[in-house]
């Protein structure tokens, strides 16, 4: 992947803690952007609501919708936050494959086909109802995390845990397991982690929101059963 | 070890590069990501001493009960942590001398220093009415821990007074009590102060910009009851 590749310009302020991406479409020109991410834009950006992946993505429980921005009558430009406050990446897919932790997808141009695969029958995440979006093609692709980023190039096996993945490139093997034996994981507090091997990247967060929700619980107040 | 704090002060991480068959210790549940050839042994106790009650003091301290070793190969390796709530990391080599840290504020350390309950905090720390007990961190070694929040130090020459919420380590050469922030007890549960900690002596305090408590009670009554 060439880091300096792009088709659409674009720059991100405010990284790593409040991320926020600026893209000029050009005109005529289309950006797919996740639902409700959309923050600024010029009048002449004309948006279409698309549900991309149909019905498996209403069994998953993730709703995972897609706006189209297109830029009529000249270029425009769009401001894009993700919803959850933390960094953003970009990668330039040549005929390339990245998977996305569902929540991760913030933006493409229209030639990356992202598709959702079911992880069901692999058992990824099993246990954490998760799954990935496939992100294949030519063209710009943007991703959020909840939390900094940090970009592991692996050479050699590679342990993440499961809920700090954002991305992988395609190619890696990935295992789902659990650390050590049965003993060390139930008691190691670790939860369920995943064995990368190969050679490619990793992209991981440096928070998880569902550790802060649970951070949350005793601040809660007790329910009132009279 | 190395130590390499990123990201900081929004949501801080730290990477941990582990020379061949070097061990560092860390809060179950603090590991993100690490070499694949990392030992990984739980313990509910430093290797070698204590036992079951020491881990059980882990655990009223509102430490993880267990306590998780990893030791890389032949070929050393790296191991990131994180924690739970957005803030920043620091990282403090110990050399002889020992750290009374908040729990909830350790991440990992090298595998040589002592780690204990600090008795002599426990009736003041108690009464504070925050989280209930210190870690008592010594020997030699390097320790990392998170705050809510920035973390800021203040060289204490005389006396200083610390919110009980903001404290996240303080050198051992300080004596502290546990008071009063206004001048009777009705202007201090009035002015929703409620407990500091007042520092004597020479040494340092780090403290976190933000109070966990402070936010979770903010929070707390817009969420759902529990069920």
């Amino acid at each position: 992947m060439n880091p300096d590749a792009r088709e659409y310009d674009y720059s991100v302020e405010c990284k790593p803690d409040f991320a926020f991406l600026t893209v000029q479409i050009p005109a005529g020109q289309t950006l797919k952007v996740e639902a409700s991410a959309m923050a600024t834009m010029d009048t002449n950006l004309v948006m279409k609501a698309k549900m991309k992946g149909g019905l498996s993505r209403l069994l998953t429980g993730e709703s995972l919708f897609v706006n189209e921005f297109t830029a009529q009558n000249g270029p425009g430009q769009i401001g894009i936050a993700p919803g959850s406050p933390g960094d953003l990446e970009h990668v330039y897919l040549n005929n390339e494959t990245i998977f996305l932790q569902s929540s991760a997808f913030v933006a493409a141009t229209p030639n990356v086909q992202t598709d959702s695969k079911w992880q069901g029958f692999k058992g990824f995440f099993s246990g954490e109802a998760l799954f990935l979006i496939r992100c294949s093609g030519v063209g710009d692709l943007w991703f959020n995390t909840y939390g900094a980023m940090i970009e592991i190039d692996v050479t050699q096996d590679y342990i993440v845990d499961t809920g700090y993945i954002v991305a992988f490139t395609e190619g890696l093997q990935y295992e789902v397991g659990m650390l050590g034996g049965l003993r060390t994981s139930f008691l190691s507090s670790e939860g369920l982690v995943c064995r990368f091997s190969g050679q490619g990247k990793v992209w991981i967060q440096t928070r998880q929101v569902p550790a802060f929700a649970w951070w949350t619980l005793p601040f809660r107040p007790q329910k009132n059963n009279g | 070890m190395d130590i390499e704090i990123q990201h900081g002060p929004g949501n801080a991480a730290a990477k941990i590069h582990l020379h061949p068959r070097e061990t560092v210790i860390a809060e179950g549940g603090a590991m993100i990501a690490m070499s694949s050839d990392l030992h990984v042994e739980t313990t509910t106790h430093n290797r070698g001493g204590g036992g079951i009650l020491k881990g059980l003091k882990r655990l009223l301290a509102g430490e993880s009960f267990f306590i998780n070793h990893f030791t890389s190969g032949d070929h050393g390796g790296n191991i990131i942590f994180a924690a739970d709530l957005p803030g920043d990391m620091m990282e403090y080599r110990l050399d002889g001398d020992t750290l009374i840290v908040q729990a909830g504020s350790f991440v990992c350390s090298s595998s040589e220093v002592t780690m204990d309950m600090s008795w002599q905090g426990f009736g003041k720390a108690f009464l504070s009415g925050e989280r209930a007990f210190w870690l008592k961190i010594g020997g030699h070694g390097q320790v990392v821990l998170s705050s809510f929040g920035a973390i800021y130090p203040v060289e204490v020459n005389g006396e200083y007074i610390v919110d009980t919420g903001h404290i996240v380590a303080f050198n051992e050469t300080l004596n502290f009590s546990v008071t009063k922030a206004g001048g009777s007890w009705m202007t201090a549960l009035l002015g929703g102060e409620g407990l500091v900690c007042k520092f004597q002596g020479q040494g340092t305090v780090w403290c976190q910009s933000h109070n966990e408590s402070t936010f979770g009670r903010a929070l707390g009554p817009l969420l759902k009851p529990r069920s």
